[in-house]
């Protein structure tokens, strides 16, 4: 059994058709999905329900998916950013958290989901050799404050 | 001298440095022209950007036009009587406009002005007054834009024909032919919203466009010009509205041609549509109705078509949609809110800590 297998995930994607691309992507992988396209959305479904790992869209139409991590953060819900532009596109207080090149691929989105879950090392294919995430909600905080621990 | 006039005279100096002080501070060119075209002031400002000196614009004693604008960018004479700065005076009203100025050392720049009459107590016209900026970064800002305009609608358009090619190479040998066919009509469609697009430099599409569009596919083909009705008042649509409206219209076109209202001869399909407003919004109610078509029969499974309308439509825009499999004929209704061209993700939720 997969570590991904019933994991429920909330997406954040403010595309139609990519929604809809990573939405089979993520099912295939049999997780349980949650697709949100708009920032209202996203808060509203984070607020309503517990979610095991996030994926989020960096661009939502005119304004950023950050504050949908602030909250992820404060949750210790593990996430990661999906975003064309790489981590040099993201607001420097963000720039820890793991990022996916867009377009989303199968194969590294399940490899990140799955380093995100257990925090082993991800190997980054061709990429200059091979990039560790020091990762743990607590260490990616951008707040050095306390991070709190969800008691569940 | 008795002493009030001594007072006035200071009183005027003190003016006269002031208003010296204000136009040689300014960063726009100021010449004072009389009621001969010559000009007989102008600020330091006004000799920054024509290369000339007061002094040498006053020896020459002749219409300042012939000092500034003399030639054409092309190298033609540019007579005086041709020149829009010069009617502000004889035409007795405030002129705007742009034009090339030739400087000092013989190079063109383009400007920007705008030329007052000036009149004495009687309110007779007795010179002009004119204010010129230089404009060369304006008009090489905008040149900017139009290339990188070209540049962005040149490369979409590529990407797209791209992504066909790839298709086709990638599943030449696949038997599946018909699901690329339906690949390449996507494609197509998603092209052809980009179209639209592009003809507002991305800023907006028209709803009429977007509609007209989606159905010329179909439409081009057919030969009986009441098979279609498209009624609704034009607006213009957020991009983003745009093109996932323009998919969802091709998706309910695909389905009428290959099961529905178009796939018969004596079908009709009708795309009406309301606009109205609730103060802090519009909204588009559009409806898509086939009639005189076969039997619907619902189908075993929901396709892309469905899940794109029913789901991700009202998703995306915080609208509705309901697809209605009536027997008589499929109808489509869809509610979106179009707040801020279409896009309002952004008017909900601004603050970056909401709790």
């Amino acid at each position: 059994m997969s570590i991904l297998e019933g994991r429920r995930v909330l997406l954040v994607e403010d595309e139609s058709l990519v929604a809809m691309l990573v939405e089979d992507m993520l099912l295939d992988l049999s997780c349980e999905v949650v697709v949100a396209m708009r920032l209202d959305q996203a808060l509203r479904q984070l607020q309503a329900g517990d979610f095991d790992v996030a994926v989020l869209d960096v661009n939502l139409g005119e304004t950023r998916s950050y504050p949908v991590a602030d909250q992820l953060f404060e949750r210790c819900i593990p996430f990661l950013f999906a975003t064309g532009y790489g981590s040099a596109g993201l607001e420097p207080a963000y720039r820890t958290v793991p990022v996916m090149q867009k377009p989303y691929q199968k194969d590294q989105l399940e490899a990140q989901l799955r380093h995100l879950l257990t925090c082993e090392p991800v190997s980054r294919g061709s990429d200059s050799g091979t990039r560790v995430f020091t990762c743990g909600c607590a260490l990616n905080s951008k707040d050095s404050g306390v991070a709190q621990i969800r008691a569940d | 001298m008795s002493l009030p006039t001594l007072r006035r005279g200071s009183q005027l100096h003190e003016t006269e440095r002031r208003l010296n002080a204000v136009l040689n501070n300014a960063s726009v060119a100021i010449f004072l022209m009389d009621d001969r075209q010559h000009c007989v002031y102008m600020n330091r400002a006004a000799e920054l950007l024509t290369g000339f000196s007061v002094g040498e614009v006053l020896a020459r004693d002749c219409p300042l036009h012939d000092i500034v604008h003399h030639t054409y960018p092309d190298g033609r004479p540019f007579p005086l009587e041709e020149c829009a700065i010069d009617r502000a005076f004889p035409e007795n009203n405030q002129e705007r406009g742009e034009e090339v100025f030739v400087h000092k050392d013989g190079h063109f720049y383009p400007v920007g002005f705008t030329a007052s009459p000036i009149r004495d107590d009687a309110a007779k016209i007795i010179g002009t007054i004119i204010e010129v900026r230089d404009i060369t970064e304006e008009k090489a800002a905008a040149e900017r834009q139009k290339l990188l305009t070209n540049e962005l609608n040149h490369r979409v358009k590529n990407t797209l024909a791209t992504v066909q090619s790839i298709a086709t190479q990638t599943f030449r040998n696949v038997a599946d032919q018909p699901a690329r066919a339906v690949f390449d009509a996507r494609v197509t469609a998603l092209s052809n919203a980009h179209n639209v697009l592009t003809e507002s430099n991305w800023e907006s599409a028209s709803l009429v466009g977007v509609v007209e569009r989606a159905i010329a596919p179909h439409a081009v083909a057919e030969t009986d010009g009441t098979r279609f009705r498209i009624t609704g008042p034009d607006t213009r649509l957020h991009p983003k509205v745009a093109v996932t409206l323009a998919m969802a219209l091709h998706e309910l076109m695909t389905n009428a041609a290959k099961y529905g209202a178009l796939s018969v001869p004596e079908g009709r399909v009708a795309v009406t549509w309301t606009l109205t407003s609730d103060g802090s919004r519009d909204h588009l109610s559009l409806t898509w109705t086939e009639t005189g078509g076969p039997d619907v029969v619902p189908p075993a499974r929901k396709g892309f078509g469905s899940r794109l309308i029913e789901r991700q439509l009202p998703l995306e825009f915080d609208g509705r949609a309901v697809l209605d499999l009536a027997p008589a004929g499929l109808v489509c209704r869809l509610d979106i809110p179009l707040t801020a061209l279409g896009w309002h993700g952004q008017d909900i939720v601004t603050g970056r800590s909401a709790s």
